[in-house]
């Protein structure tokens, strides 16, 4: 390990002219001998945009979670998110992996950088951090051009979503993350930012952490007169299933009185890649019907 | 045949099996190296920065070195409860050590102790701590006058580490959302590959924790005499359960430190063991350490292969072990002899 | 030659204890010996301190005043595996769960010789060889001790006993679980090893009769204090027992010569 490294460095020295100093997305250094030209993603939404920007051939090994576009299944699997397997990894010969605080261990990033595999970990929360997200995967595989044409589509998207439901009442919107117990977003959770932008109201936007365990009553008290209820499931497992006949009985509440109670598709919007404009598409039109007519 | 050479015997057949699996571990892993490529690096012929090195010397070697001590540590710590407790159930996990050591690990995350070998002894020692603790908790509410109260033990253990289950939870759920999952995972207990230093420290503290028990492995025969009776022939009795008590603690509080809680490993080993070597805890104590390796071994070796790239965690393969043959040993003692 | 065990002037008292069931208990102030080769037998109703006196010779408990000596040497001034080499405890019953073969068990009494060796050597097994020989356990020896009859693990327990080489055998009521066949077998066995090796025994028994056969001296104990002591036809005397156990007795002569207590039952 030590010799690996320092192979590296001598490496990094030796050739100062072509050595590259990147910073990632958590502010840390990190030292290549040259862009990189096979890069592991353990990062779903990085897998996405990179696929989205024409940048897939410098991707040598995704997680088993990139499962978007259809064609990021083809790529080689180096495990969960939690638990890769570091050996497939050092196999595929990687000279970055990319991960992210949200979703991978720090143990694993150290047990990586310990074998001389440098790790860039980036961090989006926020649609602002998701356009920094773009903008450097698109730095990471050279594909700078494309950055600007993907961001500009999903803002024309996104203004498009906020100019429907501008000028609109803002409901009270309960989004329900796991029915049992009741995971909400709280105010540092990207959700909370796109319900607000799908013309919404998060009634859990107060709470300091970004997933909360809320009390049932809390939230039937709040009276939010729409819920949008997550579904894990997935073809045939019904694991995870969103299960609205059991907020049915909770007939005190507007949204429940007014039938405006849906089931969303996780995925899409659990990712902060470019189908987040789709993403938000649907919230709104669960948000404000009458806009979408 | 004399005793010593009996246990010189079990142990060379038992360091054979080991030596086999270890080199077996060594060739199989997810990134499909060639045995000649492994070999290369094995014997020092492959390029420094090349993968079979990098598998082999960074990943698969220092991993199955922590599985090796690891599986040593909990199968003697298995043997020295039950040399204790006069009872072949009790062992780490089904007393509640080591949940009890997992929350003193948690507590020390949760205190900002990171990476560095300092650290890792600190975080050694509020396992240690942690595992004292449980085990304290549960010999107290199980001693009456007269001894220990059997029933009430194995009780005393769920009970416990339920507790401390749940107080790990409890700290996470408080901290940090985020990281739940990761914790969830690192309670299932994993192996994997740590650093020289970090390596050097588990092992000298697993060495004495063997030896500790292993010194007093015969005074811990003479133990199931009862405790009076061993007090007559001369042994200190309240020293003796002191010492392998704290040796017990220990080595549980150091593996979990380590790997996270791994269960099952002190319970099936020494009762295998047994039915080789017998009860004589000279001859077991030693069998137990060798034999406790190769198990953590081959049960590790098995989980980051059979559903290869992915890997399942340790301690789900020694619980899917552990659990039938718990009930398998429970129903066999409590049916008339 | 000095008695081999001196009682002088002891003294004890257990503190109030948590446990009611346990009555609160007291030697005053006993002095006794007991000679080199002989039987001694101690009897009493139960707590009359039978077992505390036993437990004091072995230093499970301490005295608050007095002494004890063995061989005139004061037990406190001996390690506790030097008082293991003097005097060997043979219990009422073998310990549960006892998962070793009776060899295991017997080699276990030669510990206190020895207690840095981590194996047994040659000796040990020749000595554990020996007792088991002398109390007919040797085709036993392989055999787990949870696997005998009541008489059988008696024996092997004796054996345990014999291994430490000692002095001095105490017996804690050898009789209690026994079939009445292995207590003509126990109580032979004991004669024998008194006759041919000299062993020097304290029994501690509630049967007054296999007191009276076996013992060349008793001393008969009434809440702590001695209420007579000497031979078996001195102690075992009518009114004296009546008096200390609370119950009608009358006392004949066994075909030994030795008395024989019956029980008085009201027919009424």
């Amino acid at each position: 390990m030590i010799r690996v490294a320092a192979a590296l460095v001598a490496l990094a020295l030796a050739s100062p002219a072509d050595a590259l100093v990147l910073r990632d997305m958590l502010g840390r250094e990190i030292t290549l001998p040259g862009p990189p030209e096979r890069i592991v993603s353990l990062v779903p939404s990085v897998t996405e945009t990179a696929f989205a920007l024409g940048g897939e051939a410098r991707l040598v090994g995704v997680s088993d979670f990139c499962d978007w576009p259809p064609a990021a299944r083809a790529k080689p699997h180096v495990g969960g998110m939690i638990n890769p397997s570091l050996e497939t990894i050092v196999a595929l010969k990687p000279d970055l992996v990319v991960g992210t605080d949200e979703g991978n261990r720090e143990e694993t990033f150290l047990q990586l950088r310990r074998l001389g595999v440098p790790v860039y970990v980036v961090h989006a929360r926020r649609v602002a951090e998701m356009y920094e997200l773009i903008a450097r995967v698109g730095e990471l595989t050279g594909r700078q051009e494309a950055v600007a044409p993907l961001r500009a589509g999903i803002e024309r998207r996104i203004d498009a979503v906020r100019a429907s439901v501008r000028a609109r009442p803002t409901p009270r919107v309960l989004y329900v993350l796991w029915p049992d117990p009741l995971l909400v977003p709280g105010r540092e959770s990207h959700l909370t930012e796109l319900i607000e932008l799908a013309g919404g109201r998060s009634i859990t936007a107060a709470e300091p952490v970004s997933y909360v365990r809320f009390s049932i009553e809390a939230a039937v008290a709040r009276a939010p007169e729409v819920i949008v209820l997550a579904d894990h499931s997935s073809g045939a497992s019904t694991a995870g299933r969103a299960a609205p006949e059991k907020w049915q009985a909770l007939t005190s509440v507007p949204a429940i009185r007014a039938g405006r109670l849906y089931s969303v598709d996780l995925s899409i919007l659990h990712r902060y890649g470019p189908r987040v404009p789709e993403g938000l598409e649907i919230l709104a039109r669960m948000i404000h019907p009458e806009a979408f007519r | 045949m004399s005793d010593a050479r009996r246990l010189a015997a079990a142990l060379a057949a038992l360091a054979l099996v080991l030596i086999a699996i270890g080199l077996s571990a060594l060739f199989v892993g997810s990134a499909g190296l060639s045995p000649a490529a492994v070999a290369r690096a094995l014997t020092g012929r492959a390029e420094p920065a090349s993968v079979e090195a990098i598998v082999t010397l960074g990943l698969r070697l220092p991993r199955v070195a922590v599985a090796i001590l690891a599986g040593a540590a909990l199968a003697v710590a298995g043997v020295g409860f039950q040399a204790l407790t006069r009872n072949p159930l009790a062992e780490p996990s089904v007393l509640g050590v080591s949940s009890g050591a997992a929350f003193g690990v948690v507590l020390a995350q949760i205190m900002g102790f990171e990476t560095g070998v300092v650290a890792a002894l600190g975080v050694a020692v509020f396992a240690f701590a942690g595992a004292l603790l449980a085990a304290a908790i549960v010999y107290l509410v199980s001693t009456v006058p007269g001894g220990l109260a059997v029933q009430t033990l194995l009780l005393a253990g769920v009970i416990v580490g339920i507790f401390f289950s749940a107080a790990i939870t409890v700290i996470i759920s408080v901290v940090d959302f985020n990281r739940l999952s990761g914790v969830i995972h690192w309670l299932l207990g994993n192996l994997s590959p740590i650093p020289v230093t970090s390596l050097v420290l588990f092992a000298a503290l697993a060495a004495g924790g063997v030896w500790l028990i292993l010194r007093h492995a015969r005074e811990l025969n003479l133990l199931a005499l009862g405790e009076e009776s061993a007090r007559q022939l001369g042994v200190d009795a309240e020293r003796l359960k002191r010492r392998v008590f704290l040796a017990s603690a220990l080595l549980t509080g150091t593996v979990v430190a380590f790997t996270g809680p791994i269960g099952f490993v002190g319970l099936i080993v020494p009762h295998v063991l047994r039915a080789l070597v017998g009860q004589d805890n000279r001859l077991l104590v030693p069998t137990s350490a060798v034999a406790g390796a190769t198990f953590l071994l081959a049960a590790d070796t098995l989980a980051r292969n059979v559903v290869a790239p992915a890997e399942l965690s340790v301690g789900v393969i020694t619980a899917f072990c552990g659990a039938p043959f718990f009930v398998w040993v429970l129903r066999a003692r409590s049916r008339p002899a | 030659m000095s008695p081999i065990v001196e009682f002088d002037d002891v003294a004890f008292a257990y503190a109030r204890p948590a446990d009611r069931r346990a009555r609160a208990f007291a030697f005053p102030g006993l002095s006794f010996t007991i000679e080199r080769g002989e039987v001694f037998g101690v009897i009493g109703p139960n707590s009359a301190g039978k077992t505390s006196l036993l437990r004091l010779l072995t230093r499970v408990l301490s005295p608050r005043r007095g002494a004890i000596r063995l061989g005139g040497r004061p037990i406190d001034a001996l390690r506790s595996w030097e008082l293991a080499r003097e005097v060997a405890v043979v219990p009422q019953e073998a310990p549960r769960p006892f998962p070793f073969t009776v060899e295991q068990l017997v080699l276990m009494g030669r510990y206190p010789h020895a207690p840095r060796r981590f194996f047994e050597d040659a000796a040990d097994a020749a000595a554990a060889r020996d007792a088991m020989i002398a109390t007919e356990t040797l085709a036993l020896a392989t055999l787990p001790l949870e696997r005998l009859s009541g008489g059988e693990r008696q024996r092997a327990l004796l054996a345990r006993a014999l291994a430490q080489e000692p002095r001095l055998l105490v017996l804690d009521e050898p009789t209690a679980h026994l079939d009445l066949r292995y207590q003509a077998e126990t109580a032979a066995l004991l004669r024998r090893l008194n006759r041919e090796r000299g062993m020097t025994i304290l029994l501690v028994s509630h049967d007054l009769n296999l007191a009276s056969e076996l013992c060349d001296r008793l001393l008969l104990l009434r809440a702590g204090e001695i209420a007579r002591i000497g031979l078996p036809g001195e102690v075992l005397e009518q009114g004296l027992l009546e008096d200390v156990f609370g119950c009608r007795v009358t006392v004949d002569k066994s075909a030994s010569g030795r008395p024989v207590v019956q029980l008085a039952y009201d027919r009424g």
